[in-house]
């Protein structure tokens, strides 16, 4: 009597597992909506799968020929709608909540991955290893990517404040992915202290605080308007100059390319003050 | 005697501005301390300039209106400022000075094509429809802003939306110089319209067989007002509920004669952004509020308090 | 007969986009010590005539003159000194107390910058006193009864130091009492003071008793002026007023009783 219950529960198990196996064919044709996704998915060998990207996936050179489907805050699903796809990958926020929901009632697939920070980038890359059935390649770099999340920081030898806005200032705080890149370049991150990761602050404490460098997303090799201003050059980075400006496509996001950003990030901030990408100090020092 | 206090005040406003801060400065140092000057004190004093302005148009457009719950903001100029500083932003503008010169543009614009709608019934200014018009204004205003901001680079747009809140961040010897050249002008013109707006409490027929050139009195007034509050939107973003309040609050001890009102509504409404900047910046330190935010939150208790002293009156 | 301080000669007015005249061919002098008022049935043109006889309109026709001087020439301020007004209506937004408002009639004669003098507020207490409402200086405006307010008003208008009192239906909304003190106010302030008066009223009757000459308008056209006894004839006034009347005469003046109608026998 036990065995034959064993038999039926094994059998059942096994059409359970086939059936789910049928389920879930790899994916064939994916949109996906954030850069990061993007960058996964070439990096695991299912590059040739995607089929529609968002204007800011800039990365690798050959996800430019990919069609986009606008900017994807929030997502266009009509023209996502017209890629066919068979997986939409989406970052796991509000607004993306509700596209994820419209594209699963039109039968699209959808799957909603937070990649906030280091630690989120193992299990999203071992997500999209599933769905595309590239698990082995995918379990490699997340291996990666797990030892880069788990490293030990060095320690500190400089410090920053990653500037997002100048009027009123907004700073990164510890709930950021630029923070944990600061950190593991051996950087202090002056606002580590705030949970959030970004948070409006008095410019007098970015002053008091100190910091040698302040960080800014930036594309350009000019420092940013604000240097100029005056109650700007109090803070002493900005009279000398230390700005660390940092191309949004490389540092802003977390991906297969976060341990290369850490890497340069380490360069620069070691070459003595002196860094590639640093102005000359601006003239002057505001008067009492 | 009353002036005293509200001098004391004042006085008091702009010191603890200069004294409390996120960053602890010693008492000892405050002298010495680079923040305290060139950070501090600045701000402190835009804070006084901006809100004893914003209180001063408030009292002005609420007898040119007629309407006790008119503020500076009704008038479109929020719009304007907010729709010209996102033009700036989305055309990527550059210089340290792009934001405030674009959204005093913004509010200029408005101010004309609202000024232009009050003219509509003819060559006599209809308070009415500068309410009226100032709203519609302000809502067209705002919502091309939003439709630049959902079409454009949104991360960048989304942060002016914050500077639109209101904020002293901006603050140097530089927009504190501007502020003082600039704001003594409209603020001596309403202050010299001080009796016939006092006239014009009564109707603007009384008020003409008083004396009162009503037609040239409600242009200047007008124009001082909403070109105060154009300069205050350009530093400091919409700071609401002073231009509101602080009148109604110097009416309760001044009454209603405008020579009084008008230079009570300075001090008080300079005194409350200073201390509402304080607050703004220590309350929740090292982080920092938009002190639009804690305006509104001091500006309605009060508010409630007087509405309910207006209808028992 | 002393120089007339306010003048109208032929005065033709039509308001823009209208398609009939306001006024037409109005005149009437008025000059201190004399009591005129102007009576008509709703839309003969009397509020009109008070705006051209101010300069708040100019006439397409004829002349208004206060002072000898165009009124649409004298400024604001100036006009104000010579001539006090209570028009029919006002709406005073803020809460205020009587002195307070006696006192913005001083307004024509401060100076920009200047302070209120002593002078200033002896005036006001005099045109208080003349008004019989010294009593209720320091009272709030709200607290008081029509008939005070109006006093407050015309209080007003004589704190200004006019030469001239121009009152636009004051009578309208008050009880007997009042109304009648409000007119024996007026008439002691031409006797006794020697303002010049022009009113614009409803009240037949009471125009009669207490002013010097009156002017009937229809339709923007006058139809009768001069002495009471002379303009409300019996005739007159029904022809004006579209309505039988009775006349008596009581201390001297006519007086209008309507007699009652049933709608058949309307002409």
């Amino acid at each position: 009597m036990l065995r034959r219950l064993s038999v039926v529960v094994l059998v059942l198990f096994a059409c359970h597992t086939s059936a789910r196996r049928h389920e879930n064919p790899p994916a064939q044709r994916i949109v996906s909506l954030l850069p990061s996704f993007t960058e996964l998915l070439f990096a695991i060998g299912a590059g040739d799968r995607v089929v529609g990207r968002t204007q800011w996936c800039d990365y690798p050179p050959a996800a430019l020929s990919i069609p986009s489907v606008g900017d994807g805050l929030p997502p266009n699903i009509e023209a996502v709608m017209a890629r066919r796809p068979d997986l939409v990958v989406l970052y796991n926020a509000g607004p993306n909540v509700t596209a994820a929901k419209q594209l699963e009632r039109a039968g699209i697939q959808t799957v909603l991955i937070d990649v906030n920070r280091l630690e989120d980038l193992g299990p999203a890359t071992r997500t999209l290893g599933r769905l595309t059935g590239r698990e082995e390649q995918a379990e490699s770099l997340a291996i990666a990517l797990d030892s880069l999340a788990g490293r030990p920081p060095p320690p500190a030898t400089t410090s920053l404040a990653f500037v997002v806005w100048d009027n009123p200032p907004i700073i990164i705080g510890h709930g950021s992915y630029l923070d944990q890149l600061a950190t593991q370049a051996g950087a202090r991150n002056v606002f580590g202290d705030i949970a959030a990761p970004s948070a409006q602050v008095s410019l007098e404490t970015i002053v008091a605080r100190d910091p040698q460098w302040i960080a800014v997303l930036s594309d350009s090799a000019v420092p940013p308007a604000f240097a100029k201003r005056r109650e700007w050059r109090a803070v002493r980075a900005v009279r000398a100059g230390h700005f660390l400006l940092l191309p949004g496509s490389l540092f802003g996001r977390p991906g297969p390319r976060s341990g290369n950003a850490i890497q340069q990030l380490r360069l620069r901030l070691n070459r003595n003050g002196v860094g590639a990408q640093h102005a000359a100090p601006l003239h002057g020092t505001p008067s009492r | 005697m009353k002036w005293t206090l509200l001098a004391i005040v004042a006085v008091l406003a702009v010191a603890l501005s200069v004294v409390l801060g996120p960053a602890a400065v010693p008492l000892g140092e405050l002298l010495r301390s680079d923040i305290v000057w060139n950070l501090r004190a600045p701000r402190a004093l835009l804070a006084f300039l901006v809100g004893g302005s914003l209180g001063v148009a408030g009292a002005g457009l609420q007898a040119l209106v007629r309407n006790p719950l008119a503020d500076p903001f009704l008038l479109g100029l929020s719009g304007g400022a907010g729709l010209g500083a996102v033009i700036a932003i989305a055309l990527h503008l550059s210089g340290p000075w792009a934001l405030p010169i674009a959204a005093f543009i913004g509010a200029l614009a408005a101010l004309g094509l609202v000024y232009r709608l009050g003219l509509i019934g003819g060559a006599s200014l209809d308070p009415r429809i500068l309410l009226l018009g100032g709203v519609a204004i302000g809502a067209f205003a705002a919502a091309i802003t939003t439709a630049i901001v959902s079409l454009a680079d949104a991360a960048e747009l989304r942060n002016a939306f914050l500077w639109l809140w209101g904020g002293l961040s901006g603050a140097s010897w530089d927009s504190v110089l501007l502020v003082a050249l600039y704001a003594p002008i409209p603020l001596v013109v309403l202050l010299a319209a001080s009796r016939p707006l006092d006239l014009l409490a009564l109707g603007e027929e009384s008020a003409q067989y008083l004396g009162a050139d009503v037609e040239r009195v409600k242009r200047r007034v007008y124009l001082a007002a909403s070109l105060l509050t154009a300069v205050a939107v350009a530093v400091s973003g919409v700071i609401g509920f002073v231009g509101l309040v602080v009148p109604h609050m110097a009416r309760l001890t001044w009454g209603h004669r405008h020579r009084s009102l008008l230079p009570a509504a300075f001090l008080g409404g300079g005194a409350l952004l200073a201390f509402a900047d304080t607050l703004a910046r220590t309350v929740v330190a090292p982080r920092e509020l938009p002190v639009g935010v804690v305006t509104a939150l001091i500006g309605v208790p009060v508010f409630a308090f007087l509405l309910k002293r207006w209808t028992i009156a | 007969m002393t120089e007339p301080l306010l003048r109208l000669d032929g005065v033709r007015y039509r308001y823009p986009g209208a398609t009939s005249d306001a006024l037409q061919g109005v005149s009437l002098a008025i000059a201190p010590r004399e009591f005129h008022a102007v009576l008509g049935p709703n839309g003969s043109g009397k509020t009109t005539l008070v705006r051209v006889a101010l300069g708040s309109l100019t006439p397409l026709v004829g002349r208004a003159d206060i002072d000898r001087r165009p009124a649409s020439m004298w400024s604001r301020q100036d006009l104000a000194k010579l001539v006090g007004v209570v028009p029919q209506r006002e709406d005073n937004l803020f809460p205020q107390r009587v002195r307070e408002t006696v006192l913005l009639g001083r307004y024509p004669h401060l100076s920009l910058w200047g302070r209120e003098r002593a002078e200033d507020h002896d005036a006001v207490d005099r045109a208080l006193r003349a008004c019989d409402a010294a009593h209720l200086a320091d009272r709030w405006l709200w607290t008081l009864s029509g008939g005070e307010y109006q006093r407050v008003r015309v209080a007003r208008a004589l704190a200004q130091e006019p030469k001239l009192l121009v009152l636009d239906e004051p009578g309208m909304s008050l009880d007997l009492k009042h109304e009648m003190g409000l007119f024996e106010l007026v008439l002691g302030l031409v006797r006794e003071q020697g303002l010049g008066v022009l009113m614009i009223t409803h009240d037949l009757n009471l125009a009669a008793r207490f002013a010097d000459s009156l002017l009937l308008l229809e339709a923007g056209r006058p139809v009768a002026a001069g002495a009471p006894n002379d303009v409300l004839t019996q005739q007159t006034v029904e022809t004006v007023f579209s309505w039988p009347v009775a006349m008596q005469t009581v201390d001297g003046r006519p007086q209008m009783i309507p007699l009652r109608q049933p709608k058949e026998s309307r002409a």
